[in-house]
């Protein structure tokens, strides 16, 4: 089952071998072979959907190949990367794809939080309201959500200059305002998801503490600061670094709304056009290895950098 | 690709010459999901059922093709699938099946600037010369051309689109500018400036932007492409001209002199027509789909007699004055699948449903011109469209867009450099987008 | 401790909640409100209706996108069922054997989970596009199915294993003493304290399947096995011009309305099955 083509680096010590030191009881023998039967065909279809095609990604990201021209595929090494990393195109796509995480990162921790702390403290009678009221943001379709805002501030059958009183204003008509929208309706949609790992975080924060601060005659912000925040660390890092990669795989949105233009391209959609609409395997598959290494790496400076002990913060010691 | 292959006549992956890797559970898993598609075409007991993909419109083609299925007299059935709404969707749908040999594409409601890329990947199946001798008859030249690729036709001409000059009769009298000859876009941009209003053109990031931009640059006499038929790393492009100045000045001049209208950077065909009915715009260039639809909102109550009434329509603009303009052309032709197991029911069927008779249909119930002139001639289409005569003048002086297997990369890079339109400059624009391009199909650059 | 309440603190309470409702609810209010607009209201740019038709809804259920929507509502429905299923039948088993087993590897099994979860759909969707045509997979139900799990597995593992973990497995041997069979034990016993988990694993898992676009799109082609987020992007008014608003609400209103319902009837496991596997120390 083991298979050494993953990323993680303890592969090589999967394979159940049969004579450790220390002879195993039979029992702990065949609970391993029960173990690894019963988690065997999820982990290897999870290996199979992933590991497989990044690596067939990779092989065919040294190619020269279009679809709809295949005798003429070739081999070029990796010119293909040389070509994405000067094209300003792309360098464009990532600072958009950056600042729309780190912006609804941002503002999805601060506006979680609150809600976390609304869900916490709330009172019995209004708590399965607020419960069941964002969690419907949670569970919309991301392209149902899209269309929702899309509609909203377009040009043609948007309420919102309506309201607002901006005429004929285009919310869509350049790059900040419309990135701005699309951010929106990002954070719209998944901030109920940050709230409720915060939610989560909050009630590990021990009440004898709180109320020893509060004995203490620290004030509401004090306590906030000293002991409610560093004490839900570990949920905070977990909250923000989920958040942070589903951010930099942005997609749904900006297709449904703007289809990267004015210069609102994120690296996902980039990736899809060179494979899906120019057809050129090659390129496309280039992109989506860098995009992969880019995920990778946002989850290594958390892991590493921020030392956000993942294991321990899903429960498992 | 080099240049050999580009010379050899386009059909060589015709056939099943490519034996891919294929998995025998392959055939287990196709056998059991898509039973639904596949039976239909292996029965070996009914009629075979031809599989018609078609564009979105208002019902038109199914209506054609159950006509069609009848007039066989029970030797085929023909089924619609549809196809995405823009045109790019469109294309990458097809191309994603037909890359993989897919023998249940039978017939293809196939938008022009993408027949060259079909017809030397090999997707599209031959013509017959007699057939094509039938179906080409009494057809506009530029219909013809479109459906053609390297001399031969690869397509069955099905309706040919182009734009008309909308306008508003009451703004054009009261400004005095005299709509029975050509206008050009600076007469056009001054009634419209002096009004305070807007021109309703396409400046999205989308084909529409093409159609514009191709439209303007071979109306003042210039190409796109100077030789679409060479190898994409040999591709000169026209726009570094007076021609594709003058189309970048337009623009220009449209955004300089405020009536460019709210939202153009995202301003679609849609949403031109809504800006003209809504009163927005004085002037519009669009298709003919906005008389129907215009009819429509007075028969619901959400448009005025009055405003309906205001309608004029003239040729397109030109460039300069008192030369004719070069309006746009499109519209649908009818490929066969290369991998269709019923080529003759299938050229049976593309005959019939491009007959004189189904044209006119489909142009009075849809409001999709016919690419065959005598249609214009039938006295319900009279009706249906006043403005059938001036449709037909259109699509005779109309110019197709670039005829490239790489139509994609040239149109996408059109778009990248001429959006947003407000940063439109003859000074940069043309260099820009020829650069772009260039880079494109030499694989040097990202779209 | 929070026994005596004054008036006030309740009152801001209620408004709490109702802003955070409002919050929740405006945009889905205003795509319903969109999905009721006749034909000639869609651009009047007013939040609500002025004529409410149900004519949008006839398109979709009964007029000319009926062709795609009723195929796509089905695609959806059965593949995203059967992605659940199966996700949460292979995670159940994982579960028991992290929660329960000692075996070396466990922890591979969790981190793999983890990378799995974060992988970029786009990257994955190049490669299996190609190998999917070239083995036939493309353009049917497995065609995506396969895809769905490694957006459901990673998620069904982590929460049941946390539920898991809190069931008193003692008791089945408690029951066990009692006399009954193993079986009995297992299944009087056990299956009530796991099923809450389990269901509530599913819908999580549902909702993630739901949810998909980038796949769903790029992997099919037909009615065969279009989903409905994907065929939101064919449907199309009198001319392939025409922007489809109506259809689109309409349609986005129906596949809205099961995620509603699943919310409404089990806010509380879903609550506690999200925090419960993401965040448990």
């Amino acid at each position: 089952m083991s298979t050494t083509t993953m990323p993680p680096t303890k592969a090589p010590k999967t394979e159940p071998k049969s004579a450790p030191k220390g002879a195993l009881s039979d029992r702990a023998r065949s609970e391993r072979r029960l173990g690894w039967m019963l988690a065997g065909p999820a982990f290897a279809i999870m290996l199979l959907v992933t590991a497989y095609p990044i690596v067939q990604a990779f092989y065919e990201s040294l190619f020269d190949y279009r679809l709809t021209d295949p005798d003429n595929r070739s081999f070029t090494w990796f010119s293909n990367y040389a070509v994405i990393l000067t094209d300003s195109i792309w360098w464009q796509a990532l600072g958009v794809t950056v600042g729309i995480t780190v912006v609804t990162v941002a503002v999805e921790l601060v506006l979680g939080f609150a809600l976390a702390m609304v869900m916490h403290k709330a009172i019995t009678s209004v708590r399965p309201v607020v419960r069941t009221a964002i969690l419907i943001p949670y569970a919309i379709i991301t392209v149902v959500s899209a269309f929702a805002w899309w509609y909203g501030f377009n040009l043609t059958s948007g309420f919102v200059n309506t309201w607002l009183g901006l005429g004929d204003y285009d919310w869509f008509g350049d790059t900040l305002p419309a990135l701005a929208i699309i951010c929106l309706s990002e954070i719209w949609k998944t901030t109920p998801f940050i709230s409720l790992l915060l939610l989560a975080g909050l009630a590990q924060v021990p009440e004898v503490l709180q109320e020893a601060a509060k004995v203490d005659g620290a004030t509401w912000l004090q306590r906030l600061w000293k002991v409610t925040i560093p004490n839900m660390k570990a949920a905070i890092m977990v909250a923000l670094l989920f958040r942070a990669l589903d951010a930099f795989r942005i997609f749904d949105n900006i297709f449904i709304m703007t289809r990267g233009n004015n210069n609102t391209e994120s690296v996902s959609f980039l990736a899809y056009r060179q494979t899906i609409s120019r057809l050129e395997i090659g390129l496309g598959s280039a992109l989506s290895v860098l995009v992969f290494l880019c995920v990778v790496l946002i989850a290594v400076v958390f892991i590493k950098g921020f030392k956000v002990d993942l294991a321990s913060a899903r429960g498992e010691k | 690709m080099g240049p050999g292959a580009r010379t050899s006549r386009g059909h060589r992956g015709a056939g099943t010459s490519r034996p891919r890797r294929r998995a025998p559970i392959t055939f287990l898993a196709v056998g059991a999901i898509s039973a639904g598609l596949l039976t239909a075409c292996g029965g070996e007991s009914g009629p075979p059922t031809l599989t018609w993909y078609t564009n979105p419109d208002d019902g038109g083609q199914a209506e054609l093709a159950r006509r069609c299925a009848e007039d066989s007299g029970g030797r085929y059935r023909i089924e619609t699938a549809a196809l995405p709404r823009d045109a790019s969707s469109q294309r990458e749908q097809l191309v994603r099946r037909l890359a993989a040999n897919d023998s249940s594409i039978d017939l293809i409601s196939l938008d022009p600037p993408f027949i060259p890329e079909f017809a030397e990947a090999g997707f599209l199946a031959e013509i017959p010369e007699d057939v094509a001798a039938k179906v080409t008859e009494g057809v506009v030249e530029g219909a013809v051309a479109g459906a053609s690729w390297n001399g031969e036709l690869v397509t069955v001409p099905f309706w040919a689109n182009t734009q008309l000059l909308w306008y508003k009769k009451s703004v054009v009298e009261q400004a005095g500018l005299d709509m029975s000859r050509p206008v050009t876009w600076d007469q056009i941009i001054q009634v419209a400036k002096q009004n305070g209003s807007a021109l309703g053109v396409q400046g999205i990031r989308a084909e529409a932007l093409t159609v514009w931009v191709n439209a303007m640059v071979t109306s003042a006499g210039g190409q796109i492409l100077e030789n679409p038929e060479a190898p994409p790393e040999d591709v000169r492009l026209g726009l570094e001209t007076p021609a594709g100045q003058a189309a970048a000045k337009v623009i220009q001049d449209i955004v300089d002199q405020g009536v460019a209208g709210a939202g153009l950077s995202n301003r679609d065909e849609d949403a031109s027509a809504t800006l003209f009915e809504n009163g927005g715009a004085d002037f519009m260039v669009n298709w003919p789909f906005v008389w129907p639809r215009a009819n429509g909102k007075v028969e619901d109550g959400s448009m005025d007699q009055a405003t309906l009434d205001d309608y004029g329509w003239a040729l397109y603009p030109s460039m300069t004055e008192g030369e004719q303009s070069r309006p746009p052309l499109g519209g649908i032709n009818l490929g066969v699948g290369a991998f269709s197991k019923h080529k003759d029911f299938v050229l049976e069927a593309a005959q019939c449903i491009t007959s004189t008779e189904n044209q006119a249909y489909y142009f009075r119930t849809n409001g999709n011109p016919p690419s065959k002139e005598a249609a214009f001639d039938d006295p319900e289409v009279r009706e249906a469209f006043p403005q059938a005569p001036v449709i037909r003048e259109s699509l005779q002086n109309a110019a197709p867009r670039p005829q490239t297997p790489y139509y994609n990369e040239v149109s996408g890079g059109l778009q990248r450099t001429w959006s947003p339109p407000e940063s439109v400059d003859p000074n940069s624009t043309p260099e820009k987008a020829t650069s772009l391009i260039q880079g494109v199909l030499r694989k040097e650059k990202l779209l | 401790m929070m026994g005596a309440m004054s008036t006030r603190e309740r009152v801001l309470w209620y408004l709490g909640a109702l802003a955070i409702v409002l919050y929740a609810l405006f945009p889905v209010a205003w795509i319903i409100s969109l999905s009721f607009k006749s034909q000639g209201d869609l651009t009047d740019r007013n939040f609500l209706p002025r004529n409410p038709s149900w004519g949008n809804y006839e398109t979709i259920f009964s007029g000319s996108a009926r062709d795609l929507f009723l195929p796509a509502l089905r695609n959806s429905l059965g593949i995203c069922l059967i992605a659940t299923f199966v996700s949460v039948v292979l995670a159940m088993f994982a579960a028991y054997a992290i929660a329960r087993l000692d075996f070396p590897g466990k922890r591979l099994i969790l981190s793999t989970a983890l990378v799995v979860a974060i992988f970029p759909a786009i990257s994955i969707v190049t490669p299996l596009f190609n190998l999917w045509r070239g083995i036939g997979l493309y353009d049917t139900w497995p065609g995506l199915i396969i895809p769905y799990l490694s957006l459901t597995l990673p998620i069904s593992i982590w929460t049941l294993a946390a539920f898991f973990r809190e069931i008193p497995w003692e008791m089945e041997q408690a029951a066990q003493v009692d006399g009954a069979t193993s079986w009995q034990a297992f299944r009087k016993v056990i299956v009530p304290l796991a099923a809450p988990g389990v269901f509530t694993t599913a819908i999580i898992s549902f909702f993630i399947a739901w949810n998909d676009f980038i796949y769903g799109i790029s992997l099919t082609s037909t009615e065969a096995s279009r989903p409905v987020p994907a065929a939101l992007a064919f449907f199309t008014g009198a001319s392939q011009f025409e922007e489809p608003t109506g259809a689109i609400t309409a349609a986005a209103v129906v596949v809205t309305i099961p995620v509603v319902v699943l919310v409404l009837l089990f806010q509380r496991r879903i609550v506690a099955g999200l925090t419960n596997g993401a965040v448990k120390g």
